[in-house]
């Protein structure tokens, strides 16, 4: 339980800190061409990167608390078993998705009439044996890509873990589970609600003494 | 054929239920497997590289300072002024629930964000003063979808990076329809109040106009930064955001301190004034950094981020669908065949429009956009449409796909908000959806609603 929590705080810190570092480097970057009349050539693609790491990294974590977007309104029509069954389908669809962008040669064995080569491991492995580094970064372009295999897996492996809860019983489908309302922000209505009853009942302003 | 066969997937993977964003780019990957030469690694490496356009670059930051400004207690301040403004009328606090979202939508990119910070606080009052639930839910949910059509909005960004549109131009376009649509809901409300009788608050003055504008004049102060930074040339669009998202940090933790270390500390805490304002300036400066790394913000950067990955997720996906439409040449294969069909530019525009909003059942409105702009724009081109008509267009039918069933986003919210069922959120949504799709033939064809602002301040 302790090991979950560690986990837990670890992957919102480390898209937090990524989503900070994006938002100050490019204010920096206005600050130094208004302020000091100059700039960093590296600071754009360092924030594309840094976007790139963001979105990658983030989206496993997304698939464990369950916050992507999806129509569930189909499936849930269906019968008891028939709706687990969907679910079950849904999931394996993100694990192929995961592992055929991350290596897609395996698939050759199935036609070959299948245009399966290249993916994820595949360039990660070019580029390190090239030794070729970021256009302006001085970081090797391996280093800089490994989120795309590393992510692709990391989303493979929620996945695999959320199919495992779905054949289980624990979870109802992969995609955001609407009944619960919990969608950003959406959980701080609660406690805004009840702050709102009395804001609005006097309609007094919130104080500020200035 | 194939290209059907590409659709087919899309929908059979959402109908069992798979995320938007793997429907969209598993299809896409098959696709590539059977019919094309492409290798797995390009596609893989779109995914790393969807942000290879600058623009989408804003979407962080606008989602960010937006998640500051509604933990913050902005959404409050601006209620205030809105009551202040319009309480008065006979329905008038749904009027100035309305009106808290055009103003809160000049603060914020997204519907979704919209609905949470002022209908958590406005639905509430409305029950309280006597409105019925459905009826305080149907206004909000409708409100709310100005989030993306008054600017900045998330949503044209999209458009702009998908079809090489100004943002500018779309942000400024964006502006009379999103105060008309505004304007157009409060007449209704206002004729169903006299009908019905609903209450009026009490006028409190001009006075307290004044009083509340100053107030919730920090967090409007954001809509010029970012407007007058891009068309004064100060800076990009992107850059606008991120300015936007540390303006918005400050004005939360400092200035408006709803969040932070120097949560509910006074600003007058001396009579003196020099000595206060001292006193405040020493604050800031002990507590920056401390600010920075406070829970609150902490928080705020959590959640700012989920929102960022999910749409960001869907947004590569959709780009990497767009990608094989481009790469099998369907945007020229549908543009001849239209002009073959001897389609004028009206009777494109109904066909578009019933595509849209029919695609807006099943879609998330940002992924819809960057797989339909491309195909649209030079059909739209060709019979003589703006671009940035075309782009309302798109948005005003986005607004209305997030207000209907299945994934209507602001259902989901609202229903989260208020605590009502979906379906009896989506029976109360249903006579404003009526009337946005009044709004919608207007915006369609009036092209100049649109088209003036930008026309007239940018040529």
């Amino acid at each position: 339980m302790r090991l979950r929590n560690f986990i837990n705080h670890l992957e919102e810190g480390i898209i937090g800190v990524l989503l900070a570092a994006m938002t100050l480097l490019t204010f920096s970057q206005v600050v130094a061409r208004y302020f000091f009349n100059s700039g960093a050539v590296w600071a754009l693609e360092a924030t594309t990167t840094l976007f790139a790491w963001l979105i990658l990294f983030g989206v496993s974590y997304g698939v464990k608390i369950g916050a992507h977007l999806g129509v569930d309104i189909i499936a849930r029509k269906l019968p008891g078993k028939l709706q687990r069954a969907a679910a079950a389908t849904a999931a394996v669809l993100c694990i192929l998705y995961a592992v055929i962008l991350l290596d897609a040669s395996w698939l050759g064995v199935f036609s070959d009439r299948l245009n399966a080569r290249g993916g994820a491991v595949d360039y990660i492995v070019k580029m390190h044996r090239l030794g070729i580094e970021m256009e302006d970064l001085p970081i090797p372009r391996y280093l800089a890509y490994s989120i795309l295999p590393v992510g692709l897996a990391l989303f493979a492996l929620r996945s695999i873990q959320a199919l495992w809860q779905i054949l289980r019983g624990d979870r109802a489908g992969i995609i955001a589970n609407f009944d619960g309302a919990e969608l950003d922000g959406a959980e701080f209505a609660d406690a805004k609600l009840q702050t709102a009853a009395d804001a609005m009942q006097t309609s007094q302003p919130p104080t500020r003494d200035r | 054929m194939e290209s059907l066969l590409l659709l087919l997937f899309v929908l059979l993977f959402l109908a069992v239920g798979a995320p938007v964003a793997v429907s969209l780019g598993l299809s896409s990957v098959l696709y590539i497997l059977l019919f094309s030469a492409d290798s797995m690694t390009s596609i893989a490496l779109k995914l790393f590289e969807a942000n290879e356009h600058f623009l989408l670059l804003a979407i962080p930051f606008f989602i960010l300072s937006s998640t500051f400004l509604s933990t913050g207690g902005v959404a409050k301040r601006v209620i205030r002024f809105a009551i202040a403004a319009v309480g008065s009328f006979r329905g008038g606090l749904a009027m100035a629930g309305v009106f808290a979202c055009m103003i809160f939508a000049a603060l914020s990119g997204s519907s979704p964000a919209t609905v949470v910070a002022i209908g958590s606080i406005v639905i509430a009052g409305m029950r309280q003063a006597g409105y019925s639930l459905p009826f305080s839910a149907g206004v909000i949910a409708n409100a709310g979808t100005l989030g993306i059509l008054i600017p900045p909005s998330i949503v044209m960004v999209v458009y702009a990076a998908a079809t090489d549109v100004s943002v500018g131009r779309m942000f400024l376009a964006g502006i009379i329809p999103g105060i008309l649509d505004g304007l157009i809901v409060m007449i209704a409300i206002y004729i169903r109040a006299r009908q019905l009788n609903m209450p009026a608050l009490p006028w409190r003055g001009v006075g307290e106009i004044m009083a509340a504008a100053r107030d919730a004049g920090w967090g409007l102060l954001m809509i010029v930064i970012i407007l007058g930074g891009i068309y004064g040339g100060i800076f990009t669009p992107t850059e606008a955001a991120a300015v936007a998202a540390v303006y918005a940090f400050v004005v939360a933790n400092f200035i408006y301190r709803d969040m932070g270390p120097l949560k509910n500390k006074p600003w007058r805490a001396h009579k003196n004034l020099i000595r206060a304002g001292a006193d405040n300036l020493w604050l800031t400066a002990k507590y920056f950094l401390p600010a920075m790394f406070h829970r609150d913000t902490r928080m705020v950067l959590r959640d700012a981020a989920r929102t960022t990955i999910m749409l960001m997720f869907i947004i590569a996906n959709a780009l990497l669908f767009a990608h094989v439409l481009t790469a099998e040449r369907i945007p020229q294969i549908l543009t001849e065949w239209i002009l073959a069909a001897g389609f004028e530019w009206w009777s494109f525009l109904i066909v578009l429009n019933l595509l849209l909003l029919l695609g807006g059942q099943f879609m998330e409105p940002s992924g819809l956009l960057l797989i339909v702009a491309p195909l649209a724009l030079p059909i739209a081109q060709d019979l003589g449409i703006d671009p940035i008509h075309l782009g309302i267009i798109m948005v005003v039918n986005m607004e209305i796909g997030m207000m209907t069933p299945p994934i209507g986003l602001n259902l989901f919210v609202t229903s989260g908000v208020t605590g009502l069922k979906m379906t009896e959120v989506i029976k109360a949504a249903a006579p404003w959806i009526v009337l946005s799709l009044l709004f919608l033939t207007l915006i369609t064809y009036v092209p100049a609603i649109s088209t003036f602002l930008p026309d007239l301040l940018m040529g």
